[in-house]
């Protein structure tokens, strides 16, 4: 079963339609959405109808979707997240916002655990980058492999007994065995908004008859979204981040 | 012993209680005998002892009135012949020679302050000349006394001093002499007239009697369960053959007809609790519950639930009949989920019948699954659905060759990933939930037991023992757990099994779960039926039935590409 596994889109409609066609190509049998479609971006719309248009796809709910429902608050965030945030809540449609509403924090899956940023506590939103969360993560937890995202950074965490914990950041395009002895967390990077100074969007895919974790970085033209952005009125530095991948 | 009784059929049952009532019978009857023929022997000694009794006091009545004055005419008035003048000597020596020739009669004359030493009463007997001493008018005693280890029947009788005694018996200054010389001055004198002089009692021991009682009673213990257990047998011939083969012959034929077509069909009871009649009871049930059901919609009373008129049945499920139906607004044809009475009656099915319909209602639309067009009540509406329950076209059209399982599988396969990637699974994924259309469509029409990630399961809260036909049951169901979209994995297994071979790996049968258990392990790999299965679909159908969850495929989509491959 081939599984890809995104997140964070942002209300990038360039980066998702070159993530969409990219990944037909691929053969995939289920898609999971790790959150934070809108938020940032200046399409919010077209990218939720674009996600719900996927076939045989699971949606979780990210903190910037959360606040743009009033779930959480949007004045938690950076001062240019928060505007992004007040300037989408009016965008949205009706039957968007009900959709977005509608999200899981978290959905198991076998045994694979989803969610947005930590799968303890979701609505903590944690950034699970270091040791000290990996760690919690683990021993919070039960299931072997956990996929998250949130850090807009891909990785792979991997327990490797109980006092080391290995971190790797997957180059582009790299294939990755997945160990079946160990447990893991894997961040599939972000669509819409990647900050390793890489600007190209990030996905994961999962296939589990080969026991393999598949990397993809795909160029989209980040400029039309930089233009679009700066055409809503949001705060410049959410067009020029674009270039730079930060 | 309660499960014991309740494992074995009509026949052992009936045998088992009847053993039972026969020995309570014979217990009865014997201790009736025992305590009857007790009392009598009791009677009878007490007769005997009083007989005795009497008679020694009518011989020491002839010693006082005849021999004794005779003697003191013939002697002196200060003679003292012991041997004809004391009465306790002579009924004492008679009664010695008696008992030589009646062996079991004990007599005994005894006082309190006697002649002779050896002939003092015991401790009983002084209670018992008190006893007398207190009321004159008491004259005669019998019962039965424990001395030591053993029990007597005593008759007992008081003796009391008249002024012809007091000659030997008053002061010692006035007793003949040699009477003195014997016995000493010290015991048997200083009585008044009207003491009490002594007891006379007859005693006989009961451990005789009894023991001959007691062989009496056993053996008629004995007599009578043998004779009962004969009658027994012969009855248990005719009820044999009069009764129970022909019973169990209607019950074949009701079994056959009904099997799938009750609430929660395929739902085999757990061990132990049916036989043969319990068995029956539950055809009748199910097939008057079927008759009535199916004349819904039949009958020249149309029936309606909302705007659609129910048409003819088409399939029972697990908790609900699919009827075909029309929508008298604009004569569209549809289908219609009811559920059954004891559905709604039971509040754990009914709880599952809730869930069916919110899952059937919120799903997306999959070609395999019968998609709902509203909800009436409790009552589903769907498209309209053709075809047969996929069960029958299996069982008569397999085993199918590799390429026309193909088509098949892959629709099951797809609607199972479907299914699954939304949380939802199915738990009783049986032919006989699938219709079978006639251009090769299937289309999935129960769920009865299904569960949904975003609901509570009614049967896992419950804790209830596993529902479904455990034929198809993977062994973690059957051992009590509610399962995965695994367990979904082996039912397609099975189903796979049974396609390429035409039979199914285990039979339904009524025995312990234990051996279920264990059958679950043990089955016939599918390459024994036919040679036309090659190595790899074998290979895949043993993975998908793989004992262990995590050794099977672990996503439908697995098993599929591994089914295309081989």
């Amino acid at each position: 079963m081939r599984l890809a596994v995104f997140a964070d889109i942002h209300g990038n409609q360039e980066a998702l339609e070159a993530f969409i066609t990219d990944v037909s190509m691929r053969r995939i049998d289920r898609y999971m959405c790790l959150g934070d479609i809108v938020g940032y971006g200046a399409n919010p719309n077209e990218c939720i109808e674009l996600v719900r248009s996927l076939p045989r796809a699971n949606v979780i709910l990210g903190n910037h979707d959360a606040a743009a429902l009033w779930m959480t608050s949007p004045y938690s965030m950076t001062q240019d997240a928060t505007e992004a945030i007040l300037w989408t809540m009016e965008q949205l449609t009706p039957d968007n916002a009900n959709f977005l509403k509608n999200l899981n924090p978290t959905i198991k899956m076998g045994n694979m655990l989803f969610s947005h940023a930590n799968p303890y506590n979701p609505m903590a939103w944690r950034y699970v980058v270091d040791r000290k969360y990996a760690a919690r993560t683990f021993s919070r937890t039960g299931e072997k492999l956990l996929f998250v995202g949130h850090s807009h950074e891909p990785l792979m965490i991997t327990r490797n007994n109980f006092f080391k914990i290995s971190f790797r950041t997957p180059g582009e395009n790299a294939v990755a065995d997945v160990d079946n002895a160990k447990r893991q967390i894997v961040n599939c990077g972000s669509v819409g908004q990647p900050r390793d100074r890489n600007p190209k969007a990030s996905y994961l895919i999962y296939d589990t008859r080969e026991d393999k974790f598949e990397f993809y970085r795909l160029a989209y033209n980040y400029r039309k979204t930089a233009d679009k952005i700066s055409a809503a009125g949001l705060p410049r530095f959410l067009s020029s981040r674009l270039s730079k991948g930060i | 012993m309660k499960n014991y009784l309740e494992k074995v059929n009509l026949r052992a049952k009936f045998f088992v209680w009847s053993m039972i009532i026969i020995l309570a019978f014979g217990l009865v009857a014997s201790i009736l005998y025992y305590s009857h023929l007790k009392k009598i022997l009791m009677a009878e000694a007490f007769n005997k002892s009083e007989m005795v009794l009497q008679e020694v006091e009518a011989i020491r009545d002839y010693v006082k009135e005849i021999l004794r004055p005779r003697m003191y005419e013939l002697h002196s008035k200060e003679a003292f012949i012991l041997e004809a003048m004391s009465t306790t000597y002579v009924s004492l020596n008679i009664m010695k020679s008696f008992e030589g020739r009646m062996p079991g009669y004990l007599y005994r004359r005894v006082s309190q302050n006697p002649h002779n030493s050896e002939n003092r009463a015991d401790e009983f007997e002084e209670e018992m000349s008190d006893w007398f001493e207190a009321d004159r008018n008491r004259t005669f005693w019998q019962g039965v006394v424990k001395k030591g280890s053993e029990s007597f029947f005593v008759s007992m009788i008081p003796d009391y001093h008249e002024k012809g005694c007091l000659h030997c018996h008053g002061s010692p200054k006035d007793a003949p002499p040699s009477l003195i010389a014997k016995y000493g001055p010290v015991g048997g004198f200083r009585f008044v007239e009207g003491d009490l002089a002594g007891l006379n009692s007859v005693s006989i021991p009961v451990s005789r009697p009894l023991a001959l009682v007691t062989k009496v009673s056993v053996g008629i213990f004995i007599g009578t369960v043998f004779m009962m257990a004969l009658l027994l047998f012969v009855l248990n011939l005719l009820f044999g053959n009069l009764v129970i083969s022909r019973l169990t012959n209607i019950m074949g034929i009701l079994t056959k007809e009904t099997d799938d077509t009750g609430p929660a069909a395929g739902t085999d009871h757990l061990p132990g609790s049916q036989d043969e009649l319990d068995h029956l009871k539950e055809s009748f049930g199910d097939l008057t519950r079927y008759v009535s059901l199916a004349r819904k919609g039949s009958g020249p009373e149309p029936n309606f639930i909302g705007p659609y008129a129910v048409e003819a049945p088409l399939i029972a499920g697990t908790l609900s009949w699919l009827y075909k139906a029309r929508n008298t607004v604009n004569r569209e044809k549809v289908s219609i989920k009811i559920p059954f009475e004891d559905t709604m009656l039971n509040p754990l099915y009914a709880a599952c019948w809730q869930t069916e319909m919110k899952v059937l209602e919120k799903t997306d639309r999959h070609a395999n699954l019968i998609a709902v067009i509203a909800r009436e009540g409790d009552t589903l509406i769907a498209e309209a659905v053709d075809g047969q329950d996929m069960g029958t076209i299996i069982d008569r059209q397999a085993p199918y060759r590799g390429k026309e399982l193909l088509p098949l599988f892959h629709q099951l396969c797809d609607l199972l990933a479907h299914l699954h990637n939304m949380g939802i699974v199915h738990h009783d994924l049986r032919p006989q939930n699938f219709m079978f259309s006639g251009d090769g469509l299937i289309k999935l029409v129960d769920l009865g037991f299904a569960s949904w990630r975003e609901i509570p399961d009614a049967i896992f809260e419950s804790g209830i023992s596993p529902q479904g036909d455990f034929r198809y049951m993977a062994p973690e169901q059957m051992a009590g757990k509610r399962g995965d979209s695994r367990s979904d994995i082996y039912t397609l297994g099975v189903l796979l099994y049974q396609m390429c071979t035409g039979r199914l790996p285990f039979e339904k049968t009524r025995s312990a779960l234990k051996t279920r258990l264990r059958i679950k392990e043990n089955f016939k790999p599918p390459g024994a039926y036919s040679e036309e299965i090659s190595k790899e679909m074998e290979a895949v159908i043993l993975k998908a039935m793989a004992g262990d969850p995590e050794k099977r495929y672990q996503w439908a989509e697995d098993l599929m590409a591994d089914l295309e491959q081989s």
